[in-house]
């Protein structure tokens, strides 16, 4: 009897502590100002349940099951149109979103969604090459990332897409590059170069990169400015070959049944004040007025040449998908 | 005099069935259904998971986890047992040696494995010293390697090595070492050819819970060997999660299953006193 | 040859105990990086500040709590049922449930909840989490109650009832007592292995379900803040300390 009431209680505890409306957000590590969040909860009286990840492939798995309880995703541009064939997007409404016309003009009718009628674009930027100043000469394109000087110090993002993409980048190709010939030949170059490397990481290697123990890295020019924000001793470079651009755009998922409060969110993080907290440290889709350094920082705003080298990612077609997951499975493995 | 145990015995049934048995057959099926495109289960009946299964690429990883298991099992019982024997000769301290032993075992198991990446990254405590005392001009690279996920097994199961030998040799007869120094043998050719045989029974036991554990060793490859040294544990939880390829994954979790369950009967078969 | 011996435990007690001690010693340090530069409880303090560690801890408490109730109480009541009569299927499904590895159970649960799923409207959360520890814990709470019952001369509770009593009433008041310390050790088992888990509960955890070893995990990967070594340090202090609470009141 006694124990039939604890159990009760401890459901009721746990219960009870949900109450209040949440809205449940998932996100990429490190891609928001912490201020924002509370702000949003104090204007709104929304409780928000906050999380992150790390890769595309890592939110994907929770939400493809259709179930997993978010209510805010952001996906890359990329894998808005599998999600969308998925069934797992709620269409957008626009009239939750009265700052919809504070994005840049670029973004107001994106390639991989011109109504915008399924996402709102959030951040964006490009892949590179982070690392330290002392490495001489600098590594300046993605073959450098093969030389064995910099052997085990260095990584590649956990990502199936980017690491393939530096390999076709490497020998020449689009980083979208379909047939199967050159992803072979892709893959066999990230396995000549995974004895080099010390481990496939995203954004967690960036506190190895600060305190030294990795002096090369493939990372995300977001990821890369935090790194440089905190120490001196590193710069980034967008690799000669070309280099991919992606743009993480936030959507609301199908499951949710909080829409209203979704929209609420989405439409707060248009906001010109708002979007210019997160836009230190990543390009924001939304306008902001920008101040005179940032305006010379080369790793958010690269000079007009430079980002012409830069290739927006698109989505590979259903065969290519399945190669290229198959692909980075044995890279893995191997 | 059966309804109690019956009811008794209910609960612990229902879990077992519900928790147990029905998951591993869901995983079953699955190893025979296809993938979709982005992930998800769907309907065609295939052998592909199975014959992916026996391509070289995959077995190498079952090759290199059964090394990796055995190396590590091997290392346990050799900086074991002159633990076990220094315990079960300790007199009156016996409980607090053994204590000594089991208190690690009792904190958490991902900070333990933390506690080496901490102690082996090029910036940690060990590169730091060597550094320091002028040993060594560049850090070495420790982290991230089969070495230092092998350390880590060790780390992390050597209590369990240890407490079987200790019980096997405890209950050893002191006597017989002394009658084998009265035939003129050498302290170390007693401890060889009397010990050990006598010791056997504690041997396998501990053999035997460190091995299957480190079989399916998930953590300590994931945050030590990065994500170069991949074990069968590695490979089944990314083909869950980074790579959503569920029927697989499922296909490598049963292969390990039956690895490690024909381990376990044949374990049964030779021991007369049962577990359970 | 025994100067030799204590010597070489003494070396091996050395490579047991001195990472934690390192760990331990480096939550105290003023500085990010290994180099000592003063005492400070900054990391301490930040990781106290820390919401969504304070929310993960509170999860981690919940079902650790609730699965060792669920799974102790199980777990005795199934130890005694096979002590009484062996059952060949029960000691084969808890003799799987031991060897099998923490990935392939987290899986295999994974598998079976969203196969479920799909027929109600539910989803992956605390009660997904309490369920997947009492599915691994169970066996080791009947193990050790098990262990415990060995000890027990059966006739004692035939003798009960000879004199008369019922089954359940020389169950209550003859083996029951006996098994309380057997029960309190198993459920102390229980509890750290709950709390503890990290590879079960990262596949099955839902939204609202983040416990304390996810949240270290995720620090851990991340490789350099001394955050993980103050709580690492505050999670091994924690449970040693219930060890030790629990050795006393067992030995009094």
């Amino acid at each position: 009897m006694r124990r039939r009431v604890f159990l009760m209680s401890l459901a009721s505890a746990a219960s009870c502590r949900s109450a209040p409306v949440r809205l449940n957000v998932f996100n990429w590590s490190t891609y928001i100002a912490p201020e924002t969040l509370d702000h949003f909860e104090r204007e709104t009286g929304i409780r928000v349940r906050y999380a992150v990840y790390e890769s595309n492939e890592e939110m994907l798995a929770r939400v493809l099951s259709g179930n997993s309880g978010w209510d805010v995703v952001f996906p890359s541009h990329y894998c808005l149109a599998p999600m969308r064939r998925q069934g797992l997007l709620a269409p957008l409404r626009h009239e939750w979103l009265p700052h919809l016309d504070q994005l840049e003009a670029e973004f107001r009718k994106p390639a991989w969604d011109p109504e915008l009628g399924w996402c709102v674009p959030y951040l964006w930027g490009g892949t590179g090459i982070l690392h330290h100043r002392k490495l001489s000469p600098a590594p300046d394109s993605w073959a450098s990332m093969w030389e064995a000087r910099m052997a085990r110090r260095i990584t590649m993002l956990n990502d199936p897409a980017e690491v393939l993409g530096a390999a076709l980048k490497k020998l020449g190709y689009s980083v979208n590059a379909s047939e199967e010939a050159h992803l072979r030949q892709a893959q066999r170059e990230a396995l000549a170069q995974k004895p080099l490397l010390r481990a496939y990481l995203n954004a967690e290697v960036l506190d190895q990169v600060v305190a030294g123990d990795v002096v090369a890295a493939q990372a995300w020019s977001s990821a890369a400015q935090q790194a440089m924000d905190e120490s001196a001793e590193l710069r980034f470079v967008y690799p000669a070959e070309g280099f991919p651009l992606y743009a993480d755009n936030a959507v609301v998922l199908r499951e949710s049944r909080r829409a209203e409060a979704a929209h609420r969110f989405i439409d707060y993080l248009l906001r010109p004040e708002v979007a210019a907290l997160n836009h230190r440290t990543a390009r924001s889709a939304s306008c902001i007025r920008l101040p005179e350094e940032l305006k010379r920082n080369c790793v958010l705003y690269p000079a007009a040449e430079v980002l012409a080298r830069g290739e927006w990612w698109t989505t590979p077609p259903a065969a290519v998908q399945r190669l290229r997951d198959r692909l980075w499975t044995e890279i893995l493995s191997g | 005099m059966r309804t109690i145990r019956t009811i008794f015995l209910a609960p612990s049934a229902l879990a077992m069935l519900l928790l147990v048995a029905a998951p591993m057959g869901i995983v079953l099926i699955y190893s025979f259904l296809s993938r979709g495109v982005y992930g998800g289960i769907e309907w065609p009946l295939t052998l592909e998971n199975w014959r992916r299964l026996a391509d070289p690429l995959y077995l190498h990883i079952l090759a290199r986890t059964i090394a990796l298991a055995a190396a590590a099992t091997a290392l346990c019982l050799v900086l074991g047992f002159p633990l076990a024997l220094f315990i079960s000769r300790a007199g009156p301290r016996k409980n607090l040696y053994l204590y000594l032993v089991i208190l690690p075992f009792w904190t958490s198991f991902l900070v333990r494995t933390y506690a080496w990446m901490f102690l082996l990254r090029e910036t940690g405590v060990i590169n730091v010293v060597l550094m320091g005392l002028g040993l060594i001009r560049e850090p070495l690279g420790m982290l991230y390697t089969p070495g230092a996920v092998l350390v880590g097994l060790v780390y992390g199961h050597l209590p369990f090595m240890v407490l079987p030998l200790y019980a096997a040799l405890e209950r050893l007869d002191r006597s017989l070492l002394e009658a084998a120094a009265d035939l003129g043998a050498r302290p170390w050719q007693a401890a060889l050819r009397v010990l050990v045989p006598l010791a056997a029974p504690g041997i396998r036991a501990g053999s035997v819970l460190v091995f299957i554990p480190c079989l399916g060793a998930y953590l300590t490859p994931d945050l030590l060997g990065g994500s170069k040294t991949v074990m069968a544990g590695n490979l089944i939880q990314n083909q869950f999660t980074q790579a959503r390829d569920w029927p697989f994954g499922s296909a490598a979790a049963l292969a390990l299953m039956a690895i490690i369950l024909t381990l376990l009967v044949a374990w049964v078969r030779r021991e007369k006193e049962p577990l359970l | 040859m025994r100067r030799m011996l204590a010597l070489y435990a003494a070396g091996v007690y050395l490579f047991l105990h001195l990472p934690l001690a390192i760990l331990a010693l480096f939550s105290f340090n003023a500085s990010r990086f290994t180099v000592w530069e003063g005492f400070s409880l900054r990391w301490y303090r930040a990781a106290l500040s820390d919401r969504q560690l304070i929310e993960a801890a509170a999860n981690s408490l919940v079902i650790g709590l609730a699965a060792t109730a669920i799974a102790t109480a199980a777990g005795t009541l199934g130890a005694y049922a096979l002590w009484k009569r062996r059952s060949r299927w029960m000691a084969a499904a808890l003799h799987v449930s031991l060897v099998t590895p923490e990935i392939v159970t987290g899986i295999s649960l994974l598998a079976f909840y969203q196969w479920v799923f799909r027929f109600g409207g539910l989803r992956l959360g605390m009660h997904t989490v309490i369920g997947a520890h009492v599915a691994f814990c169970l066996v080791f709470v009947v193990l050790v109650v098990m262990a415990r019952l060995r000890t027990l001369d059966p006739a004692l509770e035939e003798a009960a009832m000879d004199l008369g009593a019922s089954e359940w009433r020389a169950f209550r008041e003859v083996t029951l007592p006996w098994l309380w310390p057997g029960i309190t050790a198993a459920a102390l088992l229980a509890f750290t292995l709950s709390f503890d888990d990290y590879v079960v509960t990262s596949l099955v955890a839902g939204v609202d379900s983040e416990t304390l070893p996810m949240v270290i995990y995720a620090m851990a990967k991340r490789g350099v803040s001394p955050v993980v070594n103050a709580v690492s340090t505050l999670i091994a202090t924690g449970l040693g300390v219930l060890i030790l609470v629990s050795e006393r009141l067992r030995s009094a």
